[in-house]
């Protein structure tokens, strides 16, 4: 087996994997990074094409958390992981749920000073900005419709940077600390998957692997490092804990958003080249309305979702835009790395006020959409009716049932957890996890609880706040 | 809306209220207690056979029947209206079967009235809560004050405290200004089934007291909760605020059912000479049983009510007589003997 010795080994190249390799790089140390997913070239595939969907996600897209109902999921799978798939939307921590974490998990050095100091850095560094233009049509039906109920809605700022011209480009890892970390000394490998860490005790010797050779053919390779860092997200680090026999406080308590959908039709068409950047804030944060890709394809899956398709409520595609109601959960569900399957299986139960929240969230939703013109209204609930007007909403609460609603979600966390509570955690304040010296997770798996909001910036302001302590501590 | 009285900024009366649960236990002693002192009381009923008598109370009743989970029978509910006074008193705390409920009527419905009561331009905000967003309390003679911490009881406390973050969150932002009342057991008029239930399994010896029955209660008669509606609806420093409000002072279990023995007696009927003992584990047995089929989003009423009887929970209502300068007129036998009335009146058999 080929051997390959570094410093420090990291192990995924998402929001966490990249923060941490370009910081550590940047401060001069030797930094490996594998990464299971291929290199995709950032300007080859149209964003939230299908094409995208084969190349840049794990199972072509289709994963589930299993359970009554089961949640479908997403997540990427290439150099940048989901920062190459997801809308960019980019909100800080609210100050209320870091200090409520702090508290209740003991995380040290975690005040919203020290956080807000961190993602100052990151936005600066990365660039995140407001569309310059006019907003698209999708995303200006959501101010429309919630301007009209006297309902709160914010544009929330991207990851984005814009030419003179006013395009705009996704900063996504691949495009931005993917490059910094190489060009800082770093090695990248994509298409080389970790089947296993390898250590004696409290130490973690290195990292076995199934890495892809330039012709394409496999490769058993022992990567060999003094420090490693688990980045592979809220699924995939967890599953690769368990798998080399590291299973106190890893993989319960994984949290996610459950989100209901609705296919809006209306009048005119809508844009559907761009993801909406406004949200209606009115419920937060235990409910937020959004919008979704659009494209013809999430207009199918959408109308398909409510289980009866017809086939010409597609041929005017166009008019259609897909919109969704994410809550906050009360559930919490759980990762198991199955021995002999590279996928573990991840399990996920909401509670009964999830399930009425998601209704809830529906009911508003539909409101909002009606509010802004849309003309009919197809929510993603089997058997659930056809909506037209206000009055043909209330239905849908007894409609949105554990059996008949179809749901999913983008955002995993928790999986793993940081702070000083050891009962409740899997690693420390910054990571580390317990019972192992050289040993840190730096990923969405951290975070304590769902945030309420999309995960990216909490998830890089955690993950350079740890690096940054690393180098400081090692 | 407010006029100087005595050197003392007081808010008047509303004209026009909204109501609603305006057919429940609470409901029904709200909109007499209105009738003929304001000039629209707009009832919000989910039956439409629970219109028609609530309309004979006086021409000023104006009746919409719908779900308040339903956004365009709560708009109805408010159409036309300007400042009017809004009492919140619609909810469920007894499902029938599934836990679900609770949380869409008690947070669903909440969000959505507090959402047209601030596009509507309303008045005053007067949300009716409970104790359960508060669990038990430690010892017997342990008070909750307004500064206890939550620690909600299964489904029907986590969906009041949930709609009561929704309604400080409302009051906080400015959507309305909005007082917060936790009323305890009540009994008084217009009692459903399940209390003329107690009456007679009281009066039959089948009541079950557990353990020694020191635990106590606090209750409040329907009339003293319509009283501090009223006066939480003018006070000065109201809005913002929460209050517990209850009977003048707790009453130890076995007291309050010495209390309905004498007054089913006092109101001629005969009660037996038995009483029904079951020890402290049986509550906690209950309990146990509640949560877990709770857990599964299963509701079974008996053993919830029996689960709870082993608690004291009880509340010191100082801040609700200093704030709203407010005193519960009725006492436990008194009330207890209007509610029998009630009953007999309306040829119930007990």
């Amino acid at each position: 087996m080929r051997t390959l010795d570094t410093e420090i080994l990291v192990i995924g190249s998402g929001a966490g994997g990249a923060s941490t390799a370009a910081r550590l790089a940047a401060a001069g140390r030797q930094v490996v990074v594998v990464e299971e997913g291929p290199w995709v070239d950032p300007d080859a595939i149209e964003p939230f094409s299908l094409e995208e969907m084969v190349a840049k996600y794990r199972h072509h897209g289709s994963s589930a958390a299993l359970g009554n109902p089961p949640i479908a999921y997403a997540e990427g799978r290439c150099v940048g992981g989901s920062t190459e798939v997801n809308s960019g939307l980019w909100h800080r921590l609210p100050p209320a749920l870091a200090e409520e974490w702090r508290r209740t998990y003991q995380i040290e050095a975690f005040t919203p000073d020290v956080l807000d100091g961190y993602a100052e850095l990151i936005e600066a560094d990365q660039g995140v900005s407001y569309v310059p233009a006019a907003p698209p049509t999708s995303s200006a039906l959501l101010e429309r419709g919630a301007t009209k109920l006297g309902w709160r809605s914010v544009e929330f700022p991207r990851v984005f940077r814009y030419d003179a011209a006013g395009r705009g480009t996704k900063q996504t890892m691949a495009r931005t600390l993917v490059p910094k970390a190489v060009a800082a000394g770093s090695t990248i490998m994509p298409g080389c998957r970790v089947l296993k860490l390898v250590g004696r005790g409290s130490r973690i010797t290195g990292a076995r692997c199934r890495a892809t050779r330039p012709d394409g053919t496999p490769e058993d390779l022992l990567v060999r490092a003094e420090h490693v860092f688990v980045c592979g997200g809220a699924i995939q680090s967890p599953a690769l804990l368990q798998r080399s026999g590291i299973r106190r406080g890893i993989g319960g308590g994984l949290k996610l958003h459950p989100t209901i959908k609705i296919a809006a039709r209306f009048p005119h068409p809508v844009d559907h080249d761009d993801v909406p950047m406004h949200r209606i804030t009115e419920f937060a944060p235990n409910l937020t309305i959004g919008g979704s890709a659009s494209r013809r394809a999430h207009v199918a899956l959408a109308l398909a979702d409510s289980g009866a398709l017809d086939p010409e409520a597609l041929a005017d595609w166009e008019h259609v835009s897909v919109y969704y109601a994410a809550i906050r959960s009360e559930g919490a569900g759980r990762v198991v790395a199955v021995p002999g399957v590279a996928s573990p299986l991840v399990t996920y139960r909401l509670t009964e006020a999830d399930v009425s929240r998601l209704a809830r969230g529906l009911v508003h939703l539909g409101e909002a959409l009606l509010a802004a013109g849309a003309t009919e209204l197809v929510p993603s609930v089997i058997g659930a009716p056809t909506v037209r007007r206000v009055e043909e909403l209330a239905p849908w609460w007894d409609a949105v049932t554990r059996t008949q609603s179809n749901l999913m979600t983008v955002h995993l966390t928790s999986s793993i957890r940081m702070g000083e509570t050891r009962d409740r955690t899997g690693t420390d304040s910054f990571g580390r996890v317990w019972g192992y010296e050289n040993l840190r997770v730096n990923d969405a798996s951290l975070l304590p609880d769902a945030p309420g909001v999309n995960p990216q910036a909490a998830i890089m302001t955690i993950a350079a706040r740890n690096a940054e302590q690393f180098l400081a501590s090692t | 809306m407010s006029e100087v009285r005595g050197g003392v900024d007081e808010a008047a009366p509303a004209p026009e209220v909204v109501v609603t649960g305006a057919a429940g236990w609470l409901g029904q002693n709200l909109v007499r207690a209105l009738v003929g002192r304001r000039q629209r009381v707009r009832c919000l009923v989910h039956r439409v056979e629970d219109g028609p008598l609530l309309q004979l109370l006086g021409r000023e009743v104006e009746i919409v029947v719908g779900d308040v989970r339903d956004p365009a029978a709560v708009s109805r509910l408010f159409d036309g209206l300007g400042a009017a006074t809004v009492f919140h008193a619609a909810s469920v705390i007894h499902p029938a079967g599934k836990v679900r409920e609770l949380f869409d009527v008690n947070v669903g419905g909440t969000e959505i009235v507090l959402d047209r009561a601030r596009s509507s331009g309303a008045g005053r905000f007067l949300h009716v809560s409970s104790n359960s967003p508060f669990g038990a309390n430690e010892a017997p003679t342990d008070r909750f004050t307004e500064d206890s911490p939550f620690n909600p009881y299964l489904g029907y406390g986590r969906s009041k405290l949930e709609a009561e973050q929704l309604v400080q969150r409302g009051h906080d932002r400015g959507d309305v200004s909005a007082v917060i009342l936790r009323p305890p057991w009540f009994y008084g008029p217009f009692q459903p089934a399940r209390q003329s239930t107690f009456f007679s399994a009281i009066r039959k010896g089948r009541f079950p007291v557990i353990g020694d029955g020191s635990q106590q209660r606090s209750m409040v008669f329907t009339g003293n909760l319509v009283d501090a509606l009223l006066a939480a609806e003018v006070a000065p420093g109201a809005p913002g605020q929460a209050y517990w409000i209850a009977d003048a002072r707790p009453y130890e279990l076995r007291e309050i059912v010495a209390t309905v023995r004498q007054a089913l007696e006092e109101e001629g009927l005969p009660v037996s000479g038995r009483g029904l003992r079951l020890p402290a584990l049986a509550g906690t047995v209950a309990a146990g049983l509640d949560g877990a089929l709770q857990a599964q989003g299963r509701y079974v009423q008996p053993l919830h009510v029996l689960g709870e009887l082993k608690d004291t929970i009880a509340c010191d209502i100082g801040k609700a007589r200093r704030e709203l300068g407010w005193e519960p007129a009725t006492e436990l036998l008194g009330g207890m003997r209007t509610s029998i009335r009630w009953c007999l009146d309306r040829g119930m058999q007990l």
